[in-house]
C-alpha cells in the first residue's frame, strides 16, 4: 500500500523534473532563436527601442543552461538510485541543486522560476518532520511568489520573455503564449498533485504507526498478566513444597517423637530403663529431625551463600551494590577468617544487606563502610553511611526486622541516625558450638 | 575496500579540479587581452571625413604601449547610417565592443535598457579624473537620469558666418557677439537690395537661418528630454517662427540659397563648425571664397533667449557587461580625456574638442589657421569656447530626427503658404504629440 503511494510521489518528481528541464530548455532555446532571428532581418535597433531591457548573451545562456540542466538531471538520478534520502550525502546533493536552479533562474532573468518548486519539492521529500515539511511547503510558496518576475522587474531591469514573442506575428504569439503558459501551469499543477500525494503518504504512515501502537499495547498487557500469573503459580509451588517439607520433616519427625513420648509416659512407672532407652532413641529421632529442618533452611538459602564463604557473599553483594547504585561501599572484614553457623552466616547477611539497601535508598549515601571484626567472642558488626541520616527511628525501614534476626541469635542492635546512619550490632557466636 | 574506491574517486577529482583551474589561469594570463573597440567611418557631422581612423590608429598606438599585452582591435568599415542597427545587433548578441561610439539618437534607449555602463563610480575614484575640463554642454549630453552614462569626445556648435566685405561696403559694422534679433533684422533689411536693377533682388541679409536656430536663441524647446511630448505651440517656439517670416517676407518670395551665400551676395549665414572646416579644406570651393572677406559671430539673441545656438556631441561609452573595466575605462579617457588626443581632433576630424583648454589653445588656433588661405580669419578659440559652453543641447530620442523632419517640413509649409501661424502650430503640435506617444 505505502510502496505503491511512494511509487506515485516518486512519478510526480520525475514528471516535474521533466517539465521544468523541457520548460528551461525551450526559453533558452526561445531567446537564442528569436535574437538570431532579429539579428538575420537587421530589426535590432527597432526591438531595442521596444524593450525595457535584454537578455545577456543568449548563446552564452543557452549553453550554460542545457549544462546545468545536465547536472540538475545527474544530480536527481545519483540521489534517486543511490538512495540519499537521508544524511549529508542528500543535503549535499539538495544544497547542489537549490544553487544550481537558482542560478538557472537568475541566468534567465527570473522569466521562469518554476523550477523552486522543483526544489521545494525535493526538500519536502527529503525532510522526514512532518512540521518541517509545512514550514519548507510555506518557504517553497513564499519564494515562489516573490522570485516573481513582475514583481523583482519593478526593482531590477529584468528581460522580458514577452518582448521577445512580441517580434513574432500575432498568430505566432498567441502559439508560443500557449505552450509556455501550459508550461507552467502543468508544473504548478504537478506540484500541487506532488504536495497532495506527500501528504497522503504520511498519513498513511500515521495510521501505520497509530496500528502498531496499539498492538504493542495489547501485546504488553497480555505480558504482565502472564507474569503476574507467573509469579502466582511459583508461590503456590512454594507454599505447596513448602508445607511438604515441613509434612516430610517435622511432621514426620514430630509423630515419632509424639509417640515416643506417649509410650515414655505409659512405661515411666513400669520400666524406668526401657523409658531411658526410649528417650535416648527419641533424642536421635529429634537429631535428624533437626538434621532434617537445617537442610530444608539450606535449600532456602541465598545463591551466593550456596556457592560462596560468608566473606565472599558480601565481598559479592557489596560489589554488585556498588555497580547497580553508583555508591562507593568499603567492606571491612579485620585479619582473621572468621567461622560461623549457617544460620549465623545468614543473618550477619541479612542485616547487612538490610543496612546497605537502607543506605542508598532511604540516606542517598555516597559511600558505605562494613566493618565485621570479632571482639570478646563476640562479633561485632558495623554499617556506616554519609547519608543524610534521620532525626528519628521510623519503623518500616526493616529495622524491626534486623533487630527480631539478631535477638534470635541473642544478640544486641543500635541505630544512630544523627549523622549519616550507622547500624552496630553486637552478636555473640557460637564458636565451634554445635548442635550436634 | 569500498571506502578506498571512494577516496580514490575523490582523489581524482580533486586532481581534474586543479588542473582544469591551473589550466584556465595559465592561459588566462598567457592569452593576450583584446579591448573591443566600436566606431562608425565618416563623420558625425555629414560631411565628408577622410582620415576617421587617424586619430583613434593614434590613441590605440599609444595605448597599447602603455599597456603591455594588451591589444585595441576595432571593427573598420560601418558607415554612420548602418551604425546603429550593426551596433544594436552585437548588442542584442551579447557581443558589444568594450567600449563604443553612440550616437544621440541611441543613447537614452541604451542607457535605459542597461547597456551603457553608469559612469559615476569610475569616475569618483579616478582621483586623476575632472568632468570640470570638459565643456558642461557637452558633458550633459552624456548624462541620462542623473547619472553619467557616455564621455563627449567631439563636438560641433553653430556659429553665424558674416560677410564681412559686404556689410564693409554697406557701411555696416560687424555686430558685437551679444546681437540680438532686432539688430539683424534691421541690418537685412538694409542690405536687401536689387543692384542690377533687374526687378530681382540680388543681394540679401541671410540664407540657411530656419526655424530652429531661432528657438535655440529664443530660449525655447521642441521636445520634452523624454521623447514623449512637444512644446511647438509654446510661445518662444511661435515667436520664432514669426520671425523667420518676418525675416522671409524681405525677400518678396524669392528664394536665397547657398550659392548666392558663395557669391559673396549675403551677409549672414549659420554654418556648423564641421561644415566651416570642410568648406575651407576643399580645393574647390577656395575660389568661391576668394571674393570676399568673412567672419564669425555668435547667433543673435532672440527677446527671451541667450547667444544660443546648437551644440552637436559625438558621444563614447562602456558596455555594461564589460570584464575589462579598468582598461575600458583607461582608454575611454584617452580619447576623451587626453588633451594630446584632443587636440589631433583639430588635425584629423572637422569637430571641436571636448576639453576647455584644447579648444581655447592657441595650438588649436595655429592648426585650423594652417589649413587656411594666408590673411583669412581664423575663430578664435575664445568665441569657440563661448559658443560650445552656451550652446543648446536638443534633446536625442529615437523618434528624434523623424519628428524634427515632420515638424521642420509642416512649418516650411506655413511659411510658405502664408497659413496662420498661432492656429496652425497648435494643430501641428498635436499631431507630433500623437506621433511621439505611438
Amino acid at each position: 500500500m505505502s510502496v505503491k503511494k511512494e511509487y506515485y510521489t516518486d512519478m510526480f518528481q520525475w514528471a516535474m523534473l521533466a517539465i521544468n528541464g523541457i520548460a528551461v530548455a525551450f526559453l533558452c532555446t526561445f531567446i537564442y532563436v528569436t535574437t538570431n532571428r532579429i539579428r538575420a532581418n537587421y530589426d535590432a535597433r527597432d526591438f531595442l527601442g521596444g524593450v525595457r531591457t535584454i537578455s545577456g548573451n543568449p548563446r552564452t545562456n543557452l549553453w550554460l543552461c542545457l549544462v546545468l540542466l545536465g547536472f540538475l538531471m545527474v544530480n536527481f538520478v545519483f540521489r534517486h538510485f543511490l538512495q540519499m534520502r537521508n544524511g549529508r550525502g542528500g543535503a549535499v546533493s539538495l544544497v547542489a541543486e537549490l544553487l544550481i536552479c537558482v542560478v538557472i533562474i537568475y541566468r534567465l532573468d527570473f522569466n521562469y522560476n518554476g523550477l523552486l518548486l522543483l526544489v521545494f519539492a525535493n526538500v519536502i521529500a527529503y525532510v522526514k518532520d512532518s512540521k518541517a515539511k509545512m514550514a519548507f511547503l510555506l518557504l517553497a510558496i513564499v519564494g515562489y511568489l516573490l522570485a516573481d518576475y513582475e514583481l523583482l522587474s519593478i526593482y531590477m531591469p529584468l528581460f522580458n520573455m514577452s518582448d521577445y514573442v512580441g517580434y513574432y506575428t500575432f498568430t505566432s504569439q498567441q502559439w508560443l503564449f500557449c505552450i509556455w503558459n501550459t508550461m507552467i501551469s502543468l508544473n504548478i499543477i504537478l506540484f500541487v498533485g506532488y504536495c497532495f500525494s506527500v501528504i497522503n503518504l504520511q498519513r498513511g504512515t500515521i495510521e501505520e504507526v497509530n496500528v502498531l501502537y496499539h498492538e504493542l499495547q495489547n501485546a504488553n498487557e497480555q505480558l504482565s498478566e502472564y507474569a503476574d500469573m507467573a509469579e502466582k503459580m511459583a508461590q503456590t509451588n512454594e507454599r505447596n513444597r513448602l508445607a511438604r517439607e515441613i509434612h516430610d520433616t517435622l511432621g514426620h519427625s514430630l509423630t515419632g517423637i509424639i509417640a515416643g513420648l506417649d509410650a515414655c509416659l505409659a512405661l515411666v512407672d513400669v520400666a524406668p530403663q526401657e523409658v531411658k532407652k526410649q528417650l535416648k532413641l527419641l533424642a536421635d529421632v529429634s537429631r535428624d529431625g533437626m538434621k532434617d529442618v537445617r537442610r530444608s533452611v539450606s535449600e532456602l538459602r541465598p545463591d551466593e551463600m550456596e556457592r560462596l564463604s560468608l566473606n565472599a557473599s558480601i565481598r559479592k553483594m557489596v560489589t554488585d551494590m556498588g555497580k547497580v547504585s553508583d555508591t562507593q561501599i568499603y567492606f571491612d572484614a579485620g585479619g582473621e577468617k572468621l567461622e560461623f553457623g549457617e544460620d549465623e552466616e545468614n543473618i550477619i547477611y541479612r542485616v547487612i544487606q538490610e543496612s546497605i539497601t537502607n543506605a542508598v535508598r532511604h540516606g542517598h549515601a555516597g559511600q558505605i563502610w562494613v566493618t565485621m571484626k570479632r571482639i570478646d567472642g563476640e562479633v561485632l558488626l558495623e554499617v556506616k553511611d554519609d547519608g543524610i541520616g534521620c532525626k528519628e527511628l521510623k519503623s518500616g525501614f526493616g529495622t524491626r526486622h534486623m533487630k527480631e534476626r539478631i535477638e534470635m541469635l541473642g544478640g544486641t542492635v543500635s541505630f544512630d541516625g544523627q549523622k549519616g546512619f550507622k547500624v552496630t550490632a553486637h552478636i555473640p557466636i557460637r564458636w565451634g558450638e554445635s548442635y550436634d | 575496500m569500498k571506502l578506498v574506491r571512494h577516496k580514490k574517486c575523490i582523489g581524482i577529482v580533486v586532481a581534474a579540479a586543479v588542473l582544469f583551474f591551473a589550466g584556465g589561469i595559465y592561459y588566462a594570463r598567457t592569452r593576450p587581452v583584446v579591448l573591443e573597440f566600436g566606431m562608425f567611418t565618416g563623420s558625425n557631422w555629414n560631411v565628408a571625413n577622410a582620415n576617421s581612423f587617424a586619430i583613434i590608429d593614434q590613441a590605440i598606438a599609444r595605448f597599447e604601449g602603455e599597456h603591455p599585452g594588451v591589444r585595441v582591435h576595432y571593427y573598420s568599415g560601418v558607415p554612420k547610417e548602418e551604425y546603429s542597427e550593426w551596433l544594436s545587433r552585437k548588442i542584442l548578441a551579447g557581443e558589444e565592443p568594450d567600449v563604443f561610439m553612440v550616437l544621440g539618437s541611441d543613447f537614452d534607449q541604451f542607457s535605459s535598457i542597461g547597456i551603457m555602463k553608469n559612469l559615476d563610480e569610475l569616475i569618483q575614484q579616478d582621483a586623476g579624473f575632472d568632468t570640470e575640463k570638459y565643456f558642461q554642454s557637452a558633458l550633459s549630453t552624456g548624462k541620462y537620469g542623473n547619472a553619467q552614462y557616455a564621455l563627449p569626445y567631439e563636438t560641433v556648435p553653430t556659429l553665424m558666418f558674416v560677410n564681412q566685405t559686404l556689410l564693409t561696403k554697406e557701411g555696416i559694422k560687424i555686430p558685437n557677439t551679444d546681437w540680438n534679433w532686432e539688430e539683424m533684422y534691421d541690418i537685412c533689411r538694409l542690405v536687401t537690395k536689387d543692384l542690377d536693377g533687374d526687378g530681382m533682388l540680388d543681394q540679401f541679409g541671410i540664407c540657411n537661418y530656419d526655424w530652429l536656430d531661432a528657438v535655440y536663441s529664443n530660449g525655447g524647446e521642441i521636445f520634452q528630454s523624454n521623447g514623449k511630448t512637444c512644446y511647438l505651440a509654446e510661445d518662444s517656439v511661435i515667436e520664432s517662427v514669426k520671425y523667420i517670416r518676418q525675416l522671409n517676407e524681405l525677400y518678396c518670395g524669392q528664394k536665397v540659397a547657398q550659392e548666392d551665400f558663395n557669391g559673396g551676395n549675403v551677409a549672414f549665414m549659420p554654418l556648423t563648425f564641421a561644415e566651416y572646416r570642410t568648406y575651407k579644406t576643399y580645393p574647390y570651393k577656395i575660389k568661391r571664397y576668394a571674393n570676399f572677406k568673412w567672419d564669425c559671430i555668435t547667433m543673435p539673441a532672440g527677446r527671451e533667449g541667450g547667444n544660443v545656438s546648437q551644440v552637436d556631441t559625438l558621444l563614447m561609452g562602456i558596455s555594461a557587461n564589460t570584464r575589462k573595466e579598468e582598461l575600458a575605462w583607461e582608454f575611454l579617457k584617452l580619447l576623451t580625456y587626453d588633451e594630446k588626443i584632443q587636440t589631433q581632433i583639430f588635425s584629423h576630424s572637422q569637430g571641436a574638442s571636448v576639453l576647455r583648454a584644447v579648444t581655447q589653445s592657441a595650438e588649436m588656433e595655429e592648426i585650423v589657421q594652417a589649413e587656411m588661405e594666408e590673411g583669412e580669419t581664423v575663430i578664435s578659440g575664445k568665441l569657440l569656447g563661448q559658443v560650445i559652453e552656451e550652446g543648446y543641447t536638443a534633446p536625442q530620442f529615437k523618434k528624434y530626427e523623424q519628428a524634427l523632419a515632420l515638424s521642420d517640413s509642416e512649418i516650411g509649409e506655413i511659411l510658405l503658404n502664408d497659413k496662420t501661424i498661432d492656429s496652425n502650430m497648435k494643430i501641428l503640435q498635436r499631431t507630433i504629440n500623437s506621433y511621439l506617444q505611438q
